[in-house]
């Protein structure tokens, strides 16, 4: 079955890409919270080793077999959030967290991936130019499920990378604009009723202050302003490495989580965040162009929402530190602090590889 | 070829625009970026400047230990103390210099305290003095503007109003050292806190210390405060009561004054310590500063060693007070009744050696209750020629010898019973029966603290049950640990008998008798003495006493309430020091708790 041929054709640039912004991430994670014990450190390097590792099993199976597998998976992963729900233990006031001994792993994680082959599935051999009203109801339902279930734990963060996943579904099967009209409708009836009754005061907050910032500086304005400061006061080349005060003095909350980039900026300057957006710029490029190199339709649909998954979650989060978007407590992919997030987006990027790797089809005469 | 592939290109179209879209979006970020980092740079960066957030902690006071009539014995009592702020502590001169002559510091003491936590996260007050005079907190008060880095706080002070009394039962504090701080950081203890390091205040460290609570206040580039953010009150620790009675406490000190040596008092019922006497002490006050290591120093290197808990870490020869186990071994192994009868000559001859009685004359014919009262050595030789020392030593154990009793205390010695085992393991030798002759008067290596002596004593006055010895109360609604030695209390019943003769009878515990208080008790004097020792009485002018003094003893006989345990260094015969000692005791208890107890009675 393994044609040898195959491995001639792995991606190795997008790896070390991949490799790269994470040991950026852990050498930040190290300067955020450099008075402290450096496990923190030491896990992250275990989890982007053993992300390595099983990247590279990935690879051996071919994406189509994955397919056939993608909907057992995804009622798995509904059924495990579904429990977490019920029977979790609460770890920092949500039940997102699965307990293996000393490791924690969050399964919403892995849902990404289970709804990204899902979708690719479910369009392989949908061939319209234009999206029906079925499959635009059928792929809605399917993201709306998980979506809701992690929302509940709660965690609302991890719950709306989700949207761009379905964002990009529509985009790729072509949504016509009375969908799009009915989206609107359908999203502000949803932002009318949930500020009313489903955000949390927090949350409400946090959307108060991205409309009128510095109204609070203390309350919910916090983070943002000190997130500025820190990112301002690093001009153009930065305090230097682990030199940040507004990092150091931890003014700055979630710094090696979703503020990661705010302690780069800080440390670094300009000069680092510009290396940082080209990295990804970079990175990105790579993973939508992979489009190209797909054999068939599911491939197209696999790597195009892996594109948009790690895309708009960079994009969120740069837009969050610096108070252009609502702080949701999106991580920055590879970059920030956090094992699961990190293995899901190894795997995620690898089934774009995956796809890359099997784009000829070798014929044996 | 065979495959012919899908024509995806309006799929790859769509990816593409979608790709330049987020790419444009993602550009106009990093111009919002360039705004934020380079445009408003000036700006933030005096933000940053500016608007420090700190973080002060406010101390918690300790919880207060109380005695068991609720006097406080270990109060608290607010002090100030002057911390080093400055932001990233930079030891230049030209500030170590004025500041260690406003505070009347040695500038290399203020530069070697502050270099000692460098390896700490900065902003963190370092506390270089404490204990403030007022006279001192006025001058640093009114050039607060000129150094910034200077804060004044007032924290809530240990102290202990009786001073050197019952020290050895409270402990002391002294600040947690660096490598403390390192090797624990689990627990939430900040640099300068001051922890137990000794006895209760060590053992309950974790009861009696609170929550410290934080302040934090903005401050300005040059550490200012400009004002108070936010607080977080600090919450006290809890009390504790001990099982300790001041006056009998008191009264035991005054009667080792002067003297080295160790008082336990009991309730032989719960264990409870009502008097804990190890001398010399010293003042605990004197280490509640961070500073001034020549008093310390001086502490430590005193040849009188007063900080060493005698009660449970000084190790000595237990003497005739023994002869309780070897009568016990014998009575309970069968080999005598406490009718059998030996003829004490004033010395015995075995296994070719001269074994001599304390008293020369010798003690005549007598049976075990006398040889007790009289603590006959010949009878005893007589005894310890019957049994194997491995018999001893089972017994010892089961009476608690040879091991720590578990005191709330730490540091507890374990003493030593010898055995067969024991010479091979530790000397490699065989053991001669002539050492048994010595063990069965309690000389040779047998070693006790003064605390498992009272605890031996306690068993004995339950007649076979034991106790776990304390310092706190026992709860009212939990039973004292008691266990049994599954020995039968019809034997203890026959040296109780002679116990009681030692007191009563004009035996050699007869300095302790009292009239109307059945006291029961034994005398000891132990032939130990070391060279150093006794080299240094000489020097000091002084008749080197070669012998330590021993009693312990219980009351009232039938309804046993208190056990007094007295060890004298170099006291002489145990009858002649510690015997009257322990029967001053045991009427300054009698007069306090019997009376009130039969007032209360009737």
């Amino acid at each position: 079955m393994l044609d040898r041929r195959i491995f001639r054709e792995i991606d190795w640039t997008t790896i070390l890409l991949m490799v790269l912004i994470s040991a950026i991430g852990i050498i930040f994670v190290h300067s955020a919270i450099y008075y402290q014990a450096s496990q923190y450190v030491w896990k992250q390097i275990l989890w982007l080793a053993v992300s390595l590792a099983v990247l590279f099993v990935l690879l051996l199976i071919d994406y189509k077999v994955l397919l056939s597998f993608a909907f057992p998976f995804y009622v798995l992963m509904n059924v495990i959030l579904a429990g977490l729900l019920i029977f979790g233990r609460r770890i920092a006031n949500t039940r997102s967290w699965l307990v293996f001994g000393p490791f924690q792993f969050q399964p919403s994680e892995l849902t990404k991936l289970a709804v990204i082959l899902l979708l690719a599935r479910l369009f392989s051999s949908y061939k319209e130019e234009q999206m029906s009203f079925r499959a635009f109801l059928l792929s809605s339902g399917l993201v709306g499920l998980p979506f809701i279930l992690i929302a509940l734990q709660p965690d609302l963060g991890t719950a709306l990378t989700f949207v761009p996943v379905l964002l990009g579904a529509y985009i790729l099967a072509g949504l016509p604009k009375k969908y799009v009209i009915l989206i609107l409708i359908v999203s502000l009836l949803a932002g009318l009723v949930g500020w009313n009754y489903g955000l949390k005061d927090y949350q409400k907050k946090r959307i108060e202050t991205l409309l009128v910032p510095g109204q609070d500086p203390r309350g919910a304005g916090y983070q943002l302003q000190q997130s500025k400061i820190a990112l301002g006061s690093g001009g153009l080349t930065g305090k230097g490495y682990h030199k940040g005060t507004q990092s150091q003095l931890r003014f700055l909350p979630a710094r090696q989580n979703d503020f990661i980039l705010a302690v780069v900026g800080e440390d670094l300057g300009f000069l680092g965040i510009l290396v940082v957006f080209g990295l990804y710029f970079i990175f990105l490029y790579r993973l939508f162009m992979a489009t190209q190199a797909s054999p068939d339709r599911a491939g197209v649909y696999i790597a195009f929402l892996a594109a948009m998954l790690i895309g708009c979650q960079f994009l969120i989060n740069v837009m969050m530190i610096v108070g252009l978007f609502p702080i949701t407590g999106i991580p920055i992919p590879f970059l920030s602090y956090g094992g699961s997030s990190l293995l899901s987006n190894f795997l995620i990027v690898g089934l774009v590889i995956n796809i890359k790797m099997r784009r000829f089809a070798y014929v044996r005469f | 070829m065979t495959k012919i592939y899908e024509d995806l290109s309006l799929l790859i179209k769509r990816s593409k625009l979608t790709f330049i879209i987020l790419g444009v979006i993602l550009f106009l970020v990093l111009a919002f970026y360039w705004k934020i980092q380079i445009w408003d740079h000036q700006k933030y960066w005096k933000m940053a400047e500016a608007n420090h957030l700190r973080s002060l902690p406010i101390p918690a006071p300790r919880g207060l230990i109380y005695d068991r009539q609720k006097i406080i014995l270990a109060d608290n009592q607010p002090s100030f103390k002057v911390s080093w702020l400055k932001e990233s502590i930079k030891t230049d001169n030209q500030i170590i210099e004025p500041v260690s002559q406003l505070l009347n510091l040695r500038p290399e003491e203020l530069k070697s305290r502050i270099e000692r936590y460098r390896w700490l996260q900065s902003f963190e007050p370092v506390i270089i003095k404490d204990n403030l005079k007022l006279e001192e907190v006025a001058v640093i008060e009114a050039r607060k503007e000129e150094y910034p880095e200077l804060q004044l706080q007032v924290e809530p002070r240990r102290f202990y109003p009786f001073g050197s009394t019952a020290a050895h039962v409270l402990g002391y504090l002294q600040e947690i050292s660096p490598e403390e701080l390192k090797s624990n950081p689990g627990r939430k203890w900040r640099r300068g806190e001051m922890i137990g390091k000794s006895a209760v205040e060590k053992q309950y460290d974790d009861y009696l210390t609170g929550q410290a609570g934080q302040l934090i206040e903005t401050v300005d580039s040059q550490g200012r405060s400009l004002g108070e953010v936010n607080r977080i009150e600090p919450i006290k620790g809890r009390d504790l009561i001990l099982s300790i009675d001041l006056d009998l406490q008191k009264r035991a000190e005054e009667l080792l004054q002067e003297k080295e040596g160790a008082i336990v008092v009991l309730d032989p019922r719960t264990g409870e310590c009502l008097a804990w006497v190890s001398s010399p002490s010293y003042d605990p006050n004197r280490f509640i500063t961070r500073f001034s290591p020549e008093e310390w120093l001086s502490i430590i290197s005193d040849p009188g060693r007063p900080l060493e808990n005698r009660v449970i870490r000084g190790q000595y020869s237990p003497g005739s007070i023994f002869k309780i186990v070897t009568a016990l071994t014998s009575l309970e192994t069968g080999i005598v009744s406490d009718r059998t009868t030996f003829f004490c000559s004033g010395s015995i001859n075995l296994y070719g050696q001269d074994f001599a009685c304390w008293f020369k004359p010798g003690h005549g014919s007598l049976n075990l209750p006398e040889a007790i009262k009289n603590s006959c050595n010949v009878y005893f030789y007589q005894l310890g020629r019957r049994l194997t020392v491995d018999a001893i030593a089972r017994y010892a154990r089961i009476l608690g010898l040879g091991k720590a009793t578990g005191v709330d205390i730490p540091g507890e010695k374990d003493g030593l019973v010898p055995s067969t085992d024991w010479k091979r393991k530790v000397q490699g030798e065989t053991w001669f029966p002539g050492e048994t002759i010595s063990v069965s008067i309690g000389q040779g290596p047998v070693l006790v603290t003064p605390l498992q002596v009272a605890a031996l004593t306690a068993c004995v006055a339950n007649r076979g049950m034991k106790i776990r010895p304390r310092v706190t109360r026992v709860d009212d609604q939990k039973t004292p640990e008691q266990e049994r030695t599954g020995l039968d209390s019809d034997i203890f019943e026959k040296i109780i008998e002679g116990m009681w003769r030692s007191v009563n009878e004009g035996g050699t515990g007869h300095g302790a008798y009292q009239p109307g208080f059945e006291i029961c008790g034994k005398t000891g004097s132990t032939q130990v003495i070391s060279r150093e020792k006794a080299e240094k009485m000489i020097e000091r002018g002084e008749e080197p006493a070669k012998t330590h003094s021993w009693f312990s003893g219980f009351a009232p006989r039938n309804d046993p309430r208190i056990v007094v345990t007295v060890l004298v260094e170099f006291g002489g015969m145990g009858g002649q020091t510690a015997a009257p000692l322990a029967g001053e005791i045991f009427k300054v208890y009698r007069e306090k708790y019997v009376r009130q107890a039969n007032l209360q009675g009737n």
